[in-house]
């Protein structure tokens, strides 16, 4: 079920109204209806997968619980062994499958030798990268002993299922979620309101900004031949914002929605593109997985401590792994190696947390040097996401040359019409809200400390009616598909 | 949690009674194929494919044979003949006694683009408005437009085509194209291309449904088969790709009231591209049709 569907407005307010004023006092019941809710959600795109996430909650639920009574070293490995290997050979198998197979194929025919072996059509279960992280958090936390395992099985598979953050994040941590679902929520207004709002704001990042985006970024990506330079440096910048609005849109609605239901999910995107350097970058983007990947790869493997070279590796692997998760590309491996790239003369000249706070903090314009910090750390990203929207390597490297070549001084060939100028003018609108609201959790967030009603009112309306008479053509998430 | 509740009913009545209010403005320049499935349930009806939506006027119809006929023809994915257009087709029949149906054919209409051309799981209608719609007789539809309309609200107030109109009674009316010899014969080259390329194989499950749609009509009046004219170089393309039609159809024929072949006489009529007739000459078609079927009923 889509969050931008009709399916979708008539699921949450039912469920909504069942959780508050059905079994609003019996906490299991809640579980119950969290965990039925998730499923029906999750079975409405194809129930079959069902299966696969039912089978992965009991193999964490039952490793989680033997972790707990057991105290012998050896068999507490080998039972986080067992999650560790259920859980990424689902996802090895559908996610990397083909890849690996296709790759081994091409090697043995480079060095003269031909193997038999045919791919598999598999179809790709939408979110499961993100379940699988984070039912694997909660056994490795709990085999750190940094969390007591759960016997409530009902609790347990309400977390590992949870629907508004099931197919697309944020990867919430069992510390976070998991006591939130053994407590009782209480419902509160203020918080609901600006739930909603959250909401309202995601859907607006999504219909209007990612998905008239899109529209020019497919069109300039898939005949990327066809245009100059300046048109292709567009198509790029048309994706940056693709990607983000629709990326964080969709958190936004996943944390808005929890709110409605009395969670608090984690922050997953802190306005990435106001940014002053790389690192901040890794700061802001995706935070539920840059976070994941540090607490549970970078820092096992040693972190930043250690010689010149252990912080080398340990970067590159971490941004490689990590653009490997997004998919099962090369593409996304050099998007990955690429940032690995900007990110190492930060780390070694140790200036990669010298921007931790907000840019302009408590000014309304930031200063020429933010600015221009701002700027570059724009381009370079505006870069790196040619390769993950590229089709393959190829395609990547003719797009930047072609961006490259003399065509880039021409005029422009107009190619977008009147619709094209007013999405671009929607993204300077929006990027001009995000500005103004960047020292918060999301743009809209306390909206009623700063605006009057009539004000504020006036703007859900006017945001409500550019979801309706600016929403671009429908586009998956483009995160379902990693 | 009431407070919450009243203030959000509160604040999304007006966005409803906008949107309620906006979806009666919805008419046949918001949407090619929208009014199709507005209408009442009719007692005449003309199937096909885009060559019928835009060849077959009604109101020409209504002057020669005094009926009104609704024109339910789409395009050629969305309403070749099968399963699932013979069921929309039965949600949008009337069924009362002496009615009318113009069944046009050719080719394309009972061929599939697959390499099994009777998998029907595979058929290109299966996605389609066609298939997925469950009312097709309700104004406004909005289950047209909260599946089909998302992110084309705006087209219900802005004229969305200066090219396309959709009449009340289902004629997609096209008009507007620029017809000097360069712009035409670019459009006549460009829309023969595809269908060159495209590879088909004859569908013993398209005509079989073609077969039961007949019948099926002929308990409710009378049906006409009718092959439309077509650009001459299409033509060819038409008889090179089932050179007997005439003969695959031939139970089909039978089983109707009669058969007009207007594709010998391609080369009289106007067109605005390969496959569709220009206006001007789809009223000189229709009226032909329809004169046609009234000496077909005078024989009789």
């Amino acid at each position: 079920m889509l969050f931008n569907s009709l399916d979708f407005a008539i699921f949450l307010p039912i469920v909504f109204v069942l959780y508050w004023f059905v079994v609003n006092k019996n906490l299991k019941q809640q579980n119950i209806l969290i965990a039925l809710a998730s499923y029906v959600f999750y079975g409405w795109w194809d129930w079959r997968f069902l299966a696969l996430i039912l089978f992965s909650t009991l193999v964490d639920y039952v490793v989680g619980v033997s972790l707990g009574k057991e105290q012998n070293l050896n068999k507490r490995k080998i039972l986080l062994w067992i999650s560790i290997l259920v859980n990424l050979g689902f996802l090895g198998f559908f996610k990397y499958y083909n890849f690996f197979l296709d790759n081994f194929k091409s090697a043995f025919t480079f060095f003269g030798s031909e193997i038999n072996a045919n791919s598999l059509n598999i179809i790709l279960p939408v979110g499961i990268s993100f379940y699988t992280f984070q039912t694997l958090s909660y056994t490795i936390d709990v085999y750190k002993k940094r969390l007591e395992p759960t016997k409530d099985f009902i609790s347990f598979a309400a977390f590992v299922s949870f629907f508004p953050q099931l197919v697309a994040g944020p990867i919430e941590r069992a510390t976070n979620l998991l006591p939130q679902m053994l407590s009782k929520r209480k419902f509160e207004y203020s918080e609901a309101v600006d739930g909603l709002r959250q909401i309202l704001w995601g859907l607006f990042k999504k219909i209007v900004i990612a998905d008239n985006c899109a529209t020019y970024a497919n069109l300039i990506f898939n005949n990327s031949a066809d245009y100059s330079g300046n048109t292709l440096v567009l198509g790029a910048i048309f994706f940056t914002f693709q990607i983000y609005g629709d990326f964080s849109g969709y958190s936004d609605i996943a944390i808005g929605t929890s709110r409605l239901f009395g969670f608090k999910l984690m922050q997953n995107f802190a306005f990435p593109y106001f940014s002053r350097d790389i690192a901040e970058f890794w700061r802001r983007w995706h935070i539920s997985l840059s976070t994941w990947f540090r607490d549970y790869l970078y820092i096992p493997l040693g972190g930043s401590r250690g010689g010149t070279w252990i912080k080398v590796r340990n970067t590159f692997i971490i941004f490689i792994v990590s653009g490997f998760w997004h998919g099962a590309n090369w593409t996304f491996v050099v998007w990955g190696a690429l940032n690995a790239l900007y990110f190492l003369p930060l780390l070694l000249t140790k200036r990669n947390r010298q921007n931790l706070g907000t840019v302009a903090e408590g000014s309304y314009l930031p200063s020429i040097k933010e600015f221009s910090n701002v700027a570059i750390t724009f381009g370079l990203t505006v870069f790196a996401w040619i390769f993950f929207r590229a089709d393959n390597i190829g395609h990547a490297i003719s797009y930047i040359s072609g961006m490259f070549s003399s065509s880039l001084f021409t005029i422009p060939r107009h190619i977008f019409g009147f619709q094209g100028l007013i999405t671009i003018i929607l993204v300077a609108i929006f990027v001009l809200i995000e500005w103004q609201g960047r020292e918060e959790q999301f743009a809209l967030s306390n909206l009623e400390s700063k605006w009057k009603r009539p004000l504020r009112h006036a703007f859900y309306y006017a945001i409500i009616i550019s979801l309706i008479w600016f929403s671009g053509e429908e586009q998956a998430f483009i995160y379902f598909q990693f | 949690m009431k407070k919450f509740i009243k203030k959000v009913v509160i604040f999304i009545i007006p966005i409803f009674i906008l949107l309620f209010g906006v979806s009666f403005l919805a008419d046949g320049d918001s949407d090619n194929i929208y009014l199709k499935f507005t209408s009442p349930q009719q007692k005449s009806l003309i199937l096909g494919t885009s060559r019928a939506a835009q060849g077959i006027q009604p109101n020409v119809f209504k002057e020669i044979l005094g009926i009104d006929i609704f024109n339910y023809a789409f395009n050629v994915n969305f309403s070749p003949y099968g399963k699932v257009y013979y069921e929309s087709v039965l949600k949008k029949h009337k069924r009362e006694k002496n009615g009318i149906f113009i069944l046009t054919v050719d080719p394309w209409s009972i061929s599939s683009f697959n390499k099994n051309p009777n998998d029907m799981d595979m058929f290109r209608e299966n996605d389609t408005p066609i298939a997925n719609m469950n009312f097709v007789n309700s104004s406004p539809n909005f289950e047209y437009l909260f599946k089909y309309f998302k992110g084309h609200y705006k087209n219900i107030i802005i004229d969305h085509s200066r090219f396309l109109y959709l009449h009340k009674d289902g004629w997609l009316d096209v008009s507007g194209l620029d017809m000097d010899s360069i712009a035409y014969n670019g459009r006549i080259q460009r829309t023969l291309e595809p269908f060159r390329e495209i590879k088909t194989n004859l569908s013993q499950v398209r005509l079989d449904y073609l077969l039961k749609t007949v019948n099926y009509f002929k308990k409710y009046g009378e049906v006409y088969i009718v092959r439309l004219p077509v650009y001459p170089q299409m033509a060819e393309i038409d008889n090179k790709m089932m050179p007997n039609f005439e003969y695959i159809i031939s139970e089909v024929i039978q089983n109707s009231d009669g058969y007009l072949d207007m594709l010998p006489a391609s080369n009289r009529y106007k067109y605005i591209d390969s496959n569709h007739l220009h206006k001007e000459s789809g009223a000189v078609v229709s009226q032909e049709i329809a004169e046609w079927i009234k000496a077909q009923r005078n024989l009789k």
